[in-house]
């Protein structure tokens, strides 16, 4: 009788477990290890039948001029998009790290951007950024900055990336405010106490106390802008269209597997993604993070 | 330690009977495995388009004459076409009738992912009323029936020309290219001609009817270029273009703007005075109404300036098919059949009032609803827009080929870079020529 009690308590676990198993085996790794192999295949839909090819899809990825000028786009995007998220990040917690009135409100109106679909957040700054009747030409006319209005979108390449890659900083900042913020929460008021104690300016403080011990919140906050940033699709291409100054590599992925119909590629260009995904993150994870005790 | 036991059990029931549901769910959706069935009476069917549906009395009606119920789901452009392709992939279900752009008809009809609709609705007495029918045939197969009549159109702001002192509107590209630097030169607007620059299928259109208007076409029956020389009207299309934004024709800021951007803010504001491959429907739609417009009675329609004389005006319409994955292919099929006829495109389209009006629906696809809205007075322009519609003519003859897609893109990126000065025309368009060659001969 106990012999049978104990075996039924023993399933209990695995059974609570087996639905999410099976919904992430079935939703992310199924696919996932589909997308491995048929990366190694030859899937154009206007081109049957499926062969394999080895590493056919790869070499062609590589040879295509517009897949490498995404490459670098990309590599401007995750550079500037992590950089500023970061910055702004760490500076927004630490101001909202003390309690004041007006703060939930405040962090509650902070989570806005977050919240907001790429592609919406894409039309709303295409009103500010557009040249013939946008709203930041509007106000740098009217201060007498330029006499006549800016193309900021589509003509300077690099022009064209760091508008774009604002907006995004202003979609995933938020999240990492409040990542950092959880950090700065953890850290002990006696420390700051000590530091006060032995006449540390505010500066050494934030240098030598609230930096090193919010690295675990900082790391988790610059891993996901690496992910977001890598994978950025809705804001170029609702402010730039498939223009080649701020295309990212995953609307080439779009372009390749839904307008050429050409899957092995894509899948392969998506499978490479993923793997750039995973080794930035795991750099950014070495170099940041340093585990924290208090 | 019963009450323990049973709580145990309890758990293990349901998550075992989510682990189930999840399985069941998971699989029921994919596979594409179930046949379709040729049932039309007490069906629903899912119909999804770009577009707002009917009126809901309209719908009721459709479904009170032939017992099928219609799901109406709209879906924006982009995402459809995504989804489209996506389905007809995976093989797997997803509306009973839905979108067939004309641009996409050469690839639907190779990829054979849609029902050929000759073998459910008389296409061939269909043809003779919807001149746009032909843009929909591939490979001697009707792959979609148009639901409206979009077809390029010159539209001009006649206030602005007659106050830079032009009182006839000019018929070829000479006159219209003089008319606008006379308009610019006077100081009536600062640039005169709008042309969405933005690396989008609106900049492709543009050229393909800039081409048609000096007296050219894209490609020859077998997809090979037609464009690739500086005496042929696709490249001096593409140099017209560069050059009227490179002299202040166009405003700087063109560089991304797209179509119906650059026709809501430009257009419609009376910022520019010409469109010169504008959609037909927008004087109606767009130009005319206060709430959009401050141009409101001064935009027109002008047939389209050629070399010399009028130039032919591509087609752009919008069509609807039945995938193969359709659950009820029959019932698709009435429905289709109900939704073009000449008296709901011309209901749709405002001829019975404002009650069975279908939001965004412009131009009915048949002569007769068009004649019928006409002869109601309720189609602004419509006599212009009726001799023009029967003078429209496909963007590609012999059909748009299978790759039309990607040589779409390599058109507007090209263009685009054209524009921004990144390469030169020459080189712009030798690219798009090499694209277009490329995939004609099958690499």
């Amino acid at each position: 009788m106990s012999f049978s009690t104990r075996r039924r308590v023993d399933l209990l676990p695995y059974a609570l477990v087996t639905p999410l198993t099976l919904f992430i085996v079935g939703l992310a790794l199924v696919p996932a290890g589909y997308t491995i192999v048929a990366s190694f295949f030859r899937v154009q839909e206007l081109n049957p039948p499926t062969t394999f090819s080895g590493l056919d899809n790869f070499r062609r990825l590589f040879g295509d001029e517009a897949v490498r000028s995404s490459m670098g786009n990309t590599a401007l995007y995750v550079l500037v998009g992590v950089t500023l998220s970061t910055v702004l990040a760490i500076g927004m917690a630490v101001a909202l790290q003390h309690r004041f009135a007006g703060r939930s409100i405040l962090i509650a109106v902070l989570i806005l951007p977050w919240a907001l679909p790429g592609v919406v957040e894409g039309i709303v700054w295409s009103s500010i950024w557009d040249s013939n009747t946008g709203l930041l030409n509007s106000l740098l006319s009217s201060v007498h900055l330029i006499d006549h209005y800016q193309v900021f979108l589509g003509q300077n390449q690099l022009l064209t990336i760091l508008a774009i890659e604002l907006v995004q900083v202003w979609q995933i900042t938020p999240l990492s405010v409040l990542l950092v913020l959880a950090a700065l929460q953890n850290i002990p008021g006696d420390l700051y106490e000590a530091a006060k104690l032995d006449g540390c300016s505010s500066w050494s403080v934030f240098r030598w106390v609230t930096l090193p011990l919010a690295r675990p919140g900082i790391t988790i906050a610059m891993v996901q802008a690496v992910i977001v940033t890598l994978n950025v699709f809705d804001q170029p291409y609702v402010l730039n269209g498939a223009a080649s100054t701020g295309a990212s590599l995953t609307m080439q992925t779009y372009f390749i597997s839904f307008q050429n119909l050409d899957f092995g590629e894509g899948y392969a260009l998506s499978l490479l993604i993923t793997l750039v995904t995973l080794l930035v993150s795991f750099g950014v994870f070495k170099l940041v993070y340093r585990p924290v005790e208090f | 330690m019963t009450s323990m036991r049973n709580h145990t059990r309890g758990a293990v029931l349901v998550t075992g009977v989510a682990t189930l549901s999840l399985i069941v769910a998971g699989c029921s959706g994919g596979g594409g495995g179930s046949a379709a069935s040729t049932q039309t009476k007490g069906v629903t069917i899912t119909v999804a388009l770009a577009i707002e549906p009917p009126p809901r009395a309209a719908l009721d009606a459709f479904t009170k004459s032939t017992g099928i119920t219609v799901k109406w789901t709209n879906v924006d452009w982009d995402s459809l076409q995504t989804k489209i392709s996506a389905a007809a992939t995976a093989k797997t279900y997803f509306a009973d009738a839905t979108d067939v752009d004309w641009s996409r008809v050469g690839q639907l009809g190779k990829l054979d992912w849609f029902y050929p609709m000759e073998n459910y609705v008389d296409t061939k007495a269909m043809a003779a009323d919807m001149p746009q029918l032909n843009s929909f045939t591939s490979n001697s197969h009707v792959v979609g029936i148009p639901y409206d009549a979009s077809f390029m159109v010159t539209t001009v702001n006649k206030a602005l020309f007659a106050k830079a002192g032009i009182t006839t509107l000019p018929t070829t590209m000479d006159a219209y290219t003089k008319d606008l630097q006379q308009i610019k030169a006077k100081g009536v607007v600062q640039y005169p001609l709008n042309i969405p620059f933005a690396a989008a299928e609106g900049l492709s259109t543009y050229w393909y009817q800039t081409t048609a208007a000096f007296g050219g076409t894209i490609l020859d029956g077998k997809g090979k270029p037609q464009f690739a020389t500086p005496d042929s009207a696709g490249y001096k299309a593409a140099q017209w273009m560069t050059d009227a934004l490179k002299t202040g024709l166009v405003p700087p800021g063109n560089i991304n703007v797209s179509d119906s951007q650059g026709q809501q803010t430009l257009m419609a504001k009376g910022s520019v005075a010409s469109t010169f491959s504008d959609y037909s429907g927008n004087v109606g739609s767009l130009y005319d109404l206060p709430a959009s417009s401050s141009v409101v009675n001064q935009v027109t329609y002008l047939p389209t300036p050629g070399v010399n004389g009028a130039g032919p005006n591509l087609s752009n319409p919008d069509g609807i098919g039945i995938p193969r994955q359709a659950k009820y292919p029959a019932a698709a099929a009435k429905f289709i059949e109900w939704f073009t006829t000449a008296q709901n495109q011309s209901d749709f389209a405002g001829a019975s009032g404002p009650d069975k009006v279908m939001p965004g629906f412009f131009i009915p696809s048949r002569m007769t609803g068009l004649s019928e809205l006409t002869s109601k007075g309720k189609l602004i322009e419509g006599a212009q827009l009726g001799n023009l519609l029967k003078g429209s003519a496909p963007v590609f003859p012999e059909g748009a080929p299978a790759w039309y897609p990607q040589f779409s893109h390599a058109v507007y990126t090209n263009l685009h870079a054209a524009a921004t000065g990144s390469m030169s025309v020459a080189d712009a368009v030798k690219a798009i020529a090499d694209t277009a060659t490329k995939l004609s001969n099958g690499s």
